[in-house]
């Protein structure tokens, strides 16, 4: 019976509805893993539709066509679905992850809604549920049917070393832009980067990617002796890589003159996620988030409950002044991280400020509370050197 | 065999009315007592109780657990100090809970800032941790090693819940089928009475037979006249075979209770509607009801989505109910007056040929003769 039930799953998601020449594919937007998605999925030889970035027209979209108990992401996927397939795209991919929240149910629904709405389209999925890295390759191969292994390894590596250039110059990006001492430098230089990876694409360029980008950041002049207070962003996936979904948090952060740490990146993410077990020798970030959560949770409950956990302790031992929370609204495992995070907060001696965000929020109201925050820490920190 | 605790009395353990007492107490009362525990139940579910709960957990959190928050300082306060959180994750190979019941503990530990004991045995079926080894942590949780004791014990626990799943099958609810399984009675069919209208309701058994949560739903609606349907009335085989047979896949842990349920009927034609009960917030049901509202809407059939929270007020809950029994109403008599124009149309037709064909045989019986 197990079987069977696989062997079903898997045939509804390989349907060869549109033939392998005509396909036109499309994915939703998420930060910036459109650079490596567009790189992967170019070299295997498909054609590509992009939709428009997040925005509040594409949020108007998708709140329109989902339902009303459904959390923010959604609703943002389904938006980018409908625009691409508007763009004539009739192929969308999509991966699910064995996640214990709603994320499971995305294709699902999206899938069903869709139909209902008239389009006529093919759902590829990579079924984390399988395997990682032989159900990512079946997706691509069913795309594309493209034989050539050389496309395939072009693909992998110009994509990941996209990915991998980008976070480095956003990571460069969040500790540039407090210390620097022309306003907006950092901001410049990360724009040209991402137009230059955007444009890269032969496998030694993207290789190279990555060390420019740190030697151009090196240039910013900044000032190393100001007293700059360091705040972590945790949270859930989405939210955190998105930048219309957190309303570009990390910017306003940084001018007010703090430095952000993000630990979710999607290079990250990349490298223990799809790589298998075997080749990961380092403690992943997982494993250090379950050690160092376990004086408040004993096992992991799905979502990135237990990084949040995990990433606030292990920030207020190793010298973080605070920590902002971010969500969407109705999140299932960030309500349970959010339940547990004042203990930790009076526990570990470290200010926490929750956000949590959807489609309704006002931007204003956030950047008071931001601010007010903020005025918090540096009154901490201030403190905490003085004596 | 029993062990004691240091005072030389029974360990109690206290259970609170909520979540997975609905559905598995019968079991844990089977086998904590052969163990040997002492049982403390919490109060049945007050606007007290949902209030205290309030106070402790965030405001998004969902109503069911705000009122296992409720129970256990319920307990707290009748001076249990020993209290049983089970953590359920999954019940079979990559199908987990709701992450808020699987965090239960977790929320539990850390909201309540008071000395007291948690147990918290897990089951997880895609790590491979067995119910078998939930009940063996259990037990060991308590100074109990003994293996046959144990395995005892645990089927005794089985015992007490066979009979309460066959009274429930049975027909019996929740109430009666849980007194007299735990009283070890086993009673036979009840006298049915035979109702005009049936429903199914589609609800975790936390939100539907907690009596304050549900706002005595199912005895409301047999005021009216309605049968009313549950997920205690079928095997969790037939559910699951249901899912399937409506062309979906079980995704949540708790999704025989509701896509089962109401699918098993829905397919079978067996009601008149579809009541949807689930409490705001709450993630897993906003997908499940969507699923059945798409099919119900493909074999036209009627269903209400009524969400509840910890203001619900009763006569507005009461209205909607109302208006959806009136259209099951209206909706029957007219499908009836249909049905029977179309037999009265049948028979008179069916006539017509019988005379036409005596008409025909006739002739030939002529023709013949001629």
């Amino acid at each position: 019976m197990f079987w069977n039930k696989k062997e079903r799953r898997t045939i509804s998601q390989l349907d060869k509805s549109v033939s392998t020449k005509d396909r036109i594919v499309a994915w939703p937007r998420m930060g910036n893993i459109d650079l490596s998605m567009e790189a992967l999925v170019s070299n295997v030889g498909a054609k590509i539709v992009m939709p428009p970035r997040n925005s509040n027209e594409a949020l108007e979209i998708g709140v329109k066509n989902s339902i009303e108990g459904i959390c923010l992401p959604y609703k943002l996927n389904l938006a980018n679905y409908i625009m691409a397939l508007e763009k004539g795209a009739n192929t969308l991919m999509m991966f699910q992850a064995p996640g214990s929240c709603r994320f499971g149910n995305y294709t699902k629904m999206a899938q069903k809604t869709l139909k209902k709405m008239g389009y006529e389209f093919d759902m590829c999925v990579f079924d984390m549920y399988q395997s990682k890295m032989v159900q990512t390759l079946k997706a691509f191969w069913h795309i594309s049917h493209c034989t050539n292994p050389f496309c395939y390894y072009k693909g992998f590596s110009t994509g990941f070393n996209k990915a991998f250039a980008i976070d480095t110059a956003e990571r460069l990006m969040f500790y540039t832009r407090p210390r620097e001492l022309h306003k907006g430098d950092a901001e410049k230089c990360y724009k040209k980067w991402y137009k230059i990876i955007h444009e890269t694409n032969s496998l030694s360029g993207c290789r190279k990617l990555k060390k420019q980008v740190i030697e151009d950041f090196k240039k910013i002049p900044i000032d190393k002796d100001r007293i700059v207070p360091k705040v972590y962003l945790l949270g859930e996936f989405f939210v955190l890589l998105d930048p219309y979904a957190n309303q570009e948090i990390e910017k306003t952060l940084g001018e007010l003159g703090v430095e952000v740490q993000r630990q979710i990146f999607f290079s990250d993410w990349l490298e223990h996620v799809l790589q298998p077990s075997i080749f990961y020798k380092k403690e992943s970030h997982r494993e250090r988030c379950v050690r160092y959560a376990q004086d408040y949770m004993k096992r992991a409950i799905g979502g990135e409950c237990i990084e949040t956990v995990g990433d606030t302790v292990f920030g207020a031992r190793n010298g973080i002044d605070g920590i902002v929370h971010i969500m969407p609204f109705s999140c299932m495992p960030e309500i349970v991280a959010q339940n547990i995070l004042p203990k930790v907060s009076k526990q570990e001696d470290i200010p926490i400020l929750e956000l949590v965000l959807d489609e309704q929020t006002g931007k204003a109201g956030n950047i008071t509370r931001i601010e007010a925050f903020i005025d918090l820490v540096k009154r901490k920190k201030q403190r905490k050197q003085d004596s | 065999m029993i062990s004691l605790n240091e005072n030389n009395t029974k360990y109690t353990i206290g259970i609170p009315r909520a979540i997975s007492y609905y559905g598995n107490y019968p079991f844990y009362y089977g086998y904590f007592t052969a163990l040997g525990l002492e049982i403390v139940l919490s109060d049945k579910t007050t606007s007290k109780i949902i209030n205290e709960g309030c106070k402790y957990v965030v405001s998004d959190t969902c109503l069911p657990v705000k009122v296992f928050v409720g129970h256990v300082l319920n307990l707290l306060e009748k001076g249990c100090d020993t209290i049983f959180v089970p953590s359920l994750q999954s019940s079979s190979y990559k199908i987990n809970n709701c992450s808020k019941i699987r965090g239960l503990p977790e929320i539990i530990r850390n909201v309540i800032n008071r000395p007291f004991r948690i147990i918290d045995p897990e089951i997880n079926k895609t790590e491979g941790i067995s119910f078998k080894d939930f009940c063996y942590d259990f037990a060991h949780r308590f100074e109990i090693y003994d293996e046959g004791f144990i395995e005892k014990a645990i089927k005794k626990g089985w015992e007490v819940y066979n009979n309460y799943h066959k009274m429930a099958l049975m027909g019996l609810g929740f109430e009666e089928a849980l007194k007299n399984a735990i009283e070890g009675k086993m009673i036979t069919k009840p006298i049915e009475i035979v109702r005009p209208l049936s429903v199914v309701i589609m609800a975790h058994g936390y939100n539907l037979y907690d009596e304050r949560v549900s706002l005595r739903l199912i005895k409301k609606l047999e005021k009216m006249g309605v049968k009313s349907y549950t997920s205690l009335n079928i095997t969790k085989e037939d559910a699951l075979k249901a899912i399937e047979d409506l062309g979906e896949i079980q995704y949540w842990a708790n999704e025989l209770d509701l896509t089962g349920t109401a699918a098993y009927y829905m397919l079978r034609n067996k009601v008149d509607g579809i009541i949807a009960l689930s409490a705001f917030g709450c993630g897993p049901d906003s997908l499940m009801v969507e699923e059945i509202q798409y099919h119900a809407k493909q074999r036209n059939m009627p269903m209400i989505h009524i969400n509840i929270d910890e203001h619900t007020g009763e006569a507005g809950f009461v209205t909607r109910i109302e208006a959806f029994v009136d259209m099951l109403v209206r909706r029957k008599r007219k499908a009836l007056e249909k049905s029977e124009v179309i037999n009265l149309l049948h028979t008179v037709a069916e006539r017509g040929k019988i005379t036409a064909k005596a008409g025909k045989q006739n002739q030939i019986e002529e023709e013949i003769k001629i």
